[in-house]
């Protein structure tokens, strides 16, 4: 039987942290080739928990993940790291090297790249990111927003197909985190796969496709145009609407919106 | 005026004074009673420099802060006792739930008080109250920490520094991580805690949202000086913020859309999405 799979398929995932309350219940996901996928959630809904098992680092008490067609096992967690890397929420918690040059290359040394071949992907990628003149400089001398772009270069370094970035820019200031949500658009057209963890809706809304995480089970799964025909669904996730479709809903329901309100109103919210 | 800083810069040793986090010839004041104060700017323009000023961790290289009447400049003086100035302004490091430790959350909540000399039994009395004022009942007293929320983390955390009773509390950064609720909760928690014992409180935040809708005075550091100090109305005026790296609040947009595509004057300086609902009626209903 000849079966298709996404790039990644995630099937009734269930993990647990201490055998007493399911952290992930019974999850099913996938993700296509090149698709950008954010997923929200309210905080302990289990969206750092997701993140961590596709990579490996939790074992999941029960289900499966398929990677490009390698199922995820002690086995292989080596090779689904080649195809999948991991940005965290806190850059500080990332680096391990004296110099930006170290961490760049702490990846490729892992997977035992060849000197020579190294050098020249440490310039080529500090150059992707734009850290070009930073690779004799100490991290801890650099904004929250460069040492994020280091870790992608590191990443990027690797080649993997996909990268998640787990609340990546929910400590960065606006200008960086503008900064970082335009680099990572160009990655994706260059065909990066993207699953993006978020608090932030309007960082959300440059995703394909929207993941609603609610106690560790998946609720809903659909375009933010959807979505947000249903504001009540977001209110029992926990979650919040933007602001321009909070306003929207309120004057509907007080029999005071317009055509070209509504218009105005939806446009700014749904970023289109 | 309970911290007075003069003329202070800092910075860190082995790099000059424009380099990240330094900050340079900052003046301001500080009252001790009823203050909500934000401290906003681009990430290393010297936010937690300036805040570690205010209880002494650290010493400027250059001026003065006087705090509660005593005065630190760049050497230390024998007379002042720094713990006290330590105990009198609270200050609340980012990702405090990082360096919760004890094996209840009472014994670390107390932990603090008794490092001071407090007595055991006077500790746990101060714990309790502590408790309260961050809205958690007593059944959390007997709970392991490393077993609560992020935001419960983050609560028992600020109740630890709430229960040495400082006259000023700084926070670093309380909200960021907690999703959209847990950060109203935490405002309103400040919120809460400011009018029911009257102590000024300073947050170091990048959203403007709450900047706008909780707080009644704003510092903005730029690249280590003070570029701002006012009121949040006065801030958001002031045209093209992204010079200073911020943002406008997302009332403030949503209404100048409204009002640039509709063409009709709507007053855009609403600090929540219920006045912004009722400045939109305002200007469309006949």
């Amino acid at each position: 039987m000849v079966m298709l799979l996404s790039f990644l398929e995630i099937r009734n995932l269930s993990f647990s942290y201490n055998q007493k309350r399911m952290v992930l219940k019974h999850v099913d996901l996938a993700v296509e080739r090149g698709e950008w996928i954010a997923v929200l959630g309210h905080n302990g809904s289990g969206k750092s928990t997701l993140a961590k098992t596709i990579v490996g680092l939790l074992r999941p008490a029960e289900g499966t993940i398929t990677v490009d067609g390698i199922t995820l096992s002690d086995e292989t967690a080596y090779d689904v790291r080649r195809k999948v890397g991991i940005v965290f929420q806190n850059p500080d918690n990332q680096f391990v090297g004296v110099t930006v040059k170290d961490d760049i290359a702490f990846g490729m040394e892992n997977l035992s790249v060849p000197k020579e071949e190294m050098l020249q992907k440490i310039a080529f990628y500090a150059e992707k990111v734009g850290m070009a003149d930073y690779l004799d400089k100490e991290p801890s001398a650099l904004s929250g927003g460069q040492k994020q772009r280091i870790a992608i270069a590191g990443i990027l370094a690797m080649k993997t197909d996909m990268i998640i970035f787990d609340e990546a820019t929910s400590m960065l200031d606006p200008t960086s985190r503008r900064e970082l949500m335009d680099y990572i658009k160009t990655l994706h057209q260059e065909g990066l796969t993207i699953l993006m963890i978020t608090h932030d809706i309007e960082e959300a809304l440059m995703a394909d496709r929207l993941v609603v995480l609610k106690d560790g089970a998946v609720f809903a799964d659909d375009t933010a145009e959807h979505l947000f025909q249903r504001p009540e669904a977001f209110r029992e996730a926990y979650l919040e609407l933007p602001s321009a479709l909070r306003i929207y809903y309120e004057l509907e329901a007080a029999g005071d919106m317009t055509p070209p309100l509504a218009t105005t109103l939806w446009r700014f919210g749904s970023g289109k | 005026m309970a911290i007075r800083f003069r003329q202070v810069s800092y910075a860190y040793p082995g790099y000059g004074l424009g380099n990240y986090d330094a900050i340079k010839d900052i003046t301001l004041d500080i009252a001790a009673k009823g203050e909500f104060i934000a401290l906003v700017g681009q990430t290393g323009s010297g936010k937690s420099t300036l805040a570690q000023h205010m209880n002494a961790l650290i010493f400027p290289t250059e001026g003065t802060v006087e705090i509660f009447g005593k005065t630190v400049g760049p050497k230390r003086d024998r007379n002042i006792k720094y713990n006290e100035l330590r105990r009198q302004v609270g200050l609340v490091f980012q990702f405090p739930e990082y360096q919760l430790f004890e094996e209840t959350v009472e014994k670390d909540i107390m932990f603090g008080p008794m490092n001071f000399g407090v007595p055991e039994e006077e500790a746990r009395t101060m714990a309790w109250n502590a408790l309260g004022l961050v809205g958690l009942g007593p059944t959390y007293l007997k709970r392991n920490p490393l077993n609560l929320s992020g935001g419960e983390k983050k609560r028992v955390s600020i109740a630890g520094i709430l229960a040495m009773d400082p006259q000023i509390l700084v926070l670093d950064e309380p909200t960021s991580g907690l999703d959209p609720r847990g950060k109203a909760t935490m405002m309103d928690l400040f919120r809460s805690i400011r009018e029911k014992t009257g102590k000024t409180i300073v947050v170091i935040t990048h959203d403007m949202d709450l900047v706008y809708e909780y707080m009644d005075r704003v510092l903005v550091l730029d690249k280590g000086t003070l570029a701002f100090d006012g009121t949040p109305d006065e801030l958001f005026h002031m045209p093209r913020l992204d010079r200073l790296h911020l943002d406008y609040p997302a009332t403030i947009r949503v209404l100048s859309a409204v009002a640039k595509d509709l063409g009709i004057a709507i007053d855009v300086y609403q600090k929540d999405v219920a006045s912004a609902v009722s400045a939109i009626q305002k200007a469309v209903r006949p």
